[in-house]
């Protein structure tokens, strides 16, 4: 079992590598999308210092809570889809294009080894920022920087998680890309809010149908209270949303394998 | 006569194809209920934790349709300066330039009829979705014709930004980093999530001379608190960055201009 | 353990949805229809077939991306899609018009890229690759990037990638598509020696007579699902290739031409579109003929469209079958 971690491992490095020398062919580029996200992201730190210079708190968080969420959710976002590209935006066109197939054509288990296939350039400016803005604004001391990097790879799971059950719809409603956007959008737009903001049902469907709690929620409480158990409960949900990606993944993949899902627009 | 007719047909063109994928449009717009839901949540908040039914003069109610309107406006922005960056870089502006036509006045009736019909539909959404969420607010018919004369200049003005943007292709490698500020910028100091009053007070002088106010406050103020002295003082804002702009842009536009006769594209 | 390929009784039938508007229309689509084949280890087959004839429903089946509705199929002693990993170690695919080299990065990275998908061991895949890059010549081009490659120079970058893994089988699916006549024969003559001397089993898709003529030893023809026909190339090329089009433009008006086994398919006052039966006339007797004709403009001489002689063969054979 070990061994074919250690060997999938391998692989993950030797993807990041060439995917990383593929985007360096084009340097330009690829910093100056690194530095546009970078900005894109400063701007809403911007926002929420001017608001927390006029309404110092908010339901119990201040500046410097919202900024941990920030920077945690950044830094996992920038993490997941630096690493695992096509778990961005590429899942439900490949399902729809066939794409599969040449990835089932390999000796890899389908699912982790075509989500490595690509980087999203602009990922790493998100990792940048919220790595900046935790070590730079909050200054956290040692134990709070390891949990920090900690929870970036939680978070990163969740988004993979999310990246994968969105885009597995394909397998089921035909294009659906315009409709899994709408899923991820959603549930990164409300993790960057204070989870106090939401109450009753709502906080309910935060930690169901649109996972923005265990995408920074749980990790969030988990850096403010500095607790192994409450980092716990955030990788196990982490690992429930994952899971529930992977089995909306394999559930569809098994439709794929049986060929039913032509379908033709009269 | 003839030449505003031609404009004005380009403008309707625009508007027509825009209408055709209004159902994509709506679709997209949904996302507006998000934005919106989230923010009458954070206000609920924040007036309750003020213990006030004012904030910055405006009501919670106010405050989200606020946002509403400056939503639409962000939202519905041409792609000016991308569009003008690709004129540029693939020489069809010397095609556009033998035209019987003002380069600039066809890429404006253009931007007009897209942002015009694009704006009014996400303003339909969101108006229904802050209907649901906050109720209505009170208006006035004076009140709503100050917030309709005050959008065109604001409209206007985003576009001589953007196409001032867009000619920097004769100088730069690629413009879309200058884009993402522009944009970035209108959203901070045009006062999109916030209306400018809430911003720390240093800034506010310097908020108010920039154009982005006029763009995105000005309109969204008109709306929900209009003001005789407030539109006053916008239109006479917004009348001088309009001939500040315009100014800029026809000097720029003749400096590259001379550039693209004396090395022919 | 059979070290073939081994398909009996393959069916595979798709649930159809048809969407006109908001009515939904289910129908039952036979894709394949009972196809039984053996393939020996090292054999060369060219599998081909008009546009949905079953083909490349028939390969996924094989390489275990699909599942047959009925039916048994063993490749090298697995069942394609319950052992579709382990399978997948031992053959390769190459696709004519989807790449699988990196297309901004010099092939060799791809090549690194793939001993690592494939768990390669260190030594064993510097000796093969080394092996390929003097074999298919891509020693030059190492360490260019694949967008800046001629077309033939990435084919033989595609193949050798393919055969780094040493598979026991190979699937090629158009090769030699857009490729200029030399390119084309190098690249078959590389596929063949892959074969001969390595004794890869090779399965080739493709539309181009050529191809099928110089690269495989056995023709299987499907149609509708089914196999029509099951042969050497020799014997499919004697019944059915046989045939070559000549097109011909003259300058002025040119003297009547007759030569048996030559039929006019059509004709104008300056052009003519003949028809030659090679196993009759060769067409060497044909050329000259026509040169001599009159004062020629040009001419062309071409293989008949596959898909042709396909519905001929189909025709033919259906006829051949006692109902």
């Amino acid at each position: 079992m070990w061994r074919s971690v250690l060997d999938y491992l391998h692989l993950a490095v030797a993807y990041m590598r060439i995917n990383i020398r593929a985007q360096l062919e084009y340097r330009g580029a690829f910093f100056s999308q690194i530095a546009a996200m970078f900005i894109n992201d400063g701007v809403w730190v911007v926002f929420w210092m001017f608001f927390f210079t006029r309404f110092p708190v908010l339901h119990g968080w201040n500046l410097k809570d919202v900024l941990s969420l920030w920077a945690i959710t950044t830094a996992g976002y920038g993490l997941a889809y630096g690493v695992m590209g096509n778990a961005h935006r590429r899942l439900a066109p490949a399902i729809v294009q066939g794409e599969l197939d040449l990835w089932l054509l390999h000796p890899r288990a389908v699912l982790p080894h075509l989500l490595l296939g690509s980087t999203i350039p602009s990922a790493w400016g998100d990792a940048l920022f919220g790595y900046v803005v935790y070590l730079g604004f909050i200054r956290p001391d040692a134990a709070r920087a390891m949990m920090f990097v900690a929870l970036s790879v939680v978070v990163a799971v969740v988004f993979v998680g999310l990246g994968v059950m969105t885009g597995s719809l394909s397998f089921y409603v035909g294009n659906a890309s315009t409709l899994s956007d709408q899923w991820r959008d959603t549930s990164i737009t409300f993790a960057t809010y204070p989870p106090t903001l939401f109450e009753g049902k709502v906080k309910l469907l935060l930690f169901t149908l649109i996972p923005a709690g265990f995408i920074s929620y749980l990790p969030v409480e988990a850096l403010r209270s500095l607790s192994i158990a409450n980092l716990f409960v955030a990788f196990t949900g982490a690992l429930a949303v994952l899971a529930a990606g992977v089995a909306m993944f394999y559930h569809g993949l098994r439709r794929y394998e049986s060929g039913n899902l032509i379908s033709i627009n009269g | 006569m003839k030449q505003a007719e031609k404009y004005l047909w380009i403008g309707c063109t625009a508007a027509r194809s825009n209408l055709a994928y209004a159902g994509e449009v709506i679709y997209r717009s949904t996302f507006i209920a998000v934005i919106l839901y989230i923010f009458m949540r954070l206000w609920t908040v924040v007036y309750a934790g003020a213990g006030s039914q004012r904030i910055g003069g405006l009501t919670r109610p106010q405050m989200l349709w606020y946002l509403v309107i400056t939503e639409a406006i962000l939202m519905s922005t041409p792609r000016v300066a991308a569009e003008v960056d690709d004129d540029v870089r693939t020489g069809r502006l010397a095609v556009h330039l033998i035209r019987p036509l003002s380069y600039v006045c066809g890429h404006l009736s253009r931007a007009m009829g897209d942002r015009v019909v694009r704006f009014g539909i996400n303003l339909a959404v969101g108006a229904v979705i802050a209907f649901i969420l906050v109720g209505p607010i009170p208006m006035s018919l004076p009140g709503l014709a100050m917030f309709l004369a005050v959008l065109p200049a604001a409209f206007l003005l985003d576009f001589l930004g953007m196409f001032l943007i867009g000619l920097c292709a004769f100088w730069l490698e690629s413009t879309s980093g200058l884009v993402l500020i522009y944009s970035r910028a209108v959203m901070m100091f045009g006062g999109m999530f916030l209306p400018l009053e809430i911003y720390p007070a240093a800034m506010q002088p310097a908020l108010r001379v920039l154009p982005f106010a006029s763009m995105v406050s000005a309109p969204g103020r008109m709306f929900v608190n209009p003001s005789f002295r407030h539109f006053g003082e916008a239109i006479v804002i917004q009348g001088c960055a309009v001939v500040v702009f315009a100014i800029v842009v026809a000097m720029v536009q003749s400096i590259a201009l001379k550039r693209l006769f004396a090395n022919g594209g | 353990m059979s070290r073939g390929v081994e398909i009996r009784e393959l069916m595979k039938n798709f649930v159809l949805t048809r969407w006109s508007g908001l009515r939904r229309r289910v129908s039952d689509v036979v894709a394949v229809d009972g196809i039984s084949l053996s393939v020996p280890p090292g054999q060369s087959v060219a599998f081909i077939g008009p546009n949905g004839a079953g083909k490349s429903t028939t390969i996924k089946m094989l390489t275990g991306i699909l599942h047959p509705t009925s039916g048994e199929v063993s490749v090298l002693g697995f069942i394609p899609w319950r052992d579709r990993r382990r399978l997948a170690h031992q053959i390769g695919a190459v696709f004519g018009q989807r790449s699988q080299l990196w297309y901004h990065l010099p092939p060799g990275d791809t090549f690194d890229l793939l001993s690592r998908i494939y768990s390669l061991k260190r030594e064993e895949f510097v000796r093969t690759r080394n092996v390929l890059i003097e074999r298919f010549n891509l020693g030059s081009f190492m360490n260019t990037p694949v967008r800046k490659l001629s077309l033939g120079q990435r084919m033989r970058a595609e193949v050798a990638a393919s055969l780094l893994h040493r598979p026991k089988v190979l699937f090629l699916d158009e090769p030699t598509i857009g490729l200029d006549v030399i390119a084309r024969q190098e690249l078959r003559n590389l596929i063949c020696e892959w074969n001969r001397n390595d004794g890869t089993t090779i399965f080739l898709t493709s539309h181009d007579a050529g191809d099928i003529e110089h690269v495989a030893e056995r023709v299987i023809v499907i149609n509708h699902g089914q196999v029509v026909v099951d042969d050497n190339v020799a014997a499919v090329r004697r019944k059915y290739l046989g045939a070559k089009i000549l097109r011909v433009q003259f300058h002025e008006v040119p003297r009547p031409v007759l030569l048996p086994g030559v039929t006019v398919l059509c004709s104008s006052e300056y052009e003519w579109k003949l028809q030659i039966d090679t196993a009759i006339t060769p067409v060497r007797r044909v050329t000259s003929a026509v040169l001599d004709a009159g004062s020629v403009a040009d001419i062309a001489v071409e293989d008949p469209p596959l898909e042709e002689v396909i519905a001929r063969i189909y025709c033919e054979s259906r006829r051949e079958v006692p109902s």
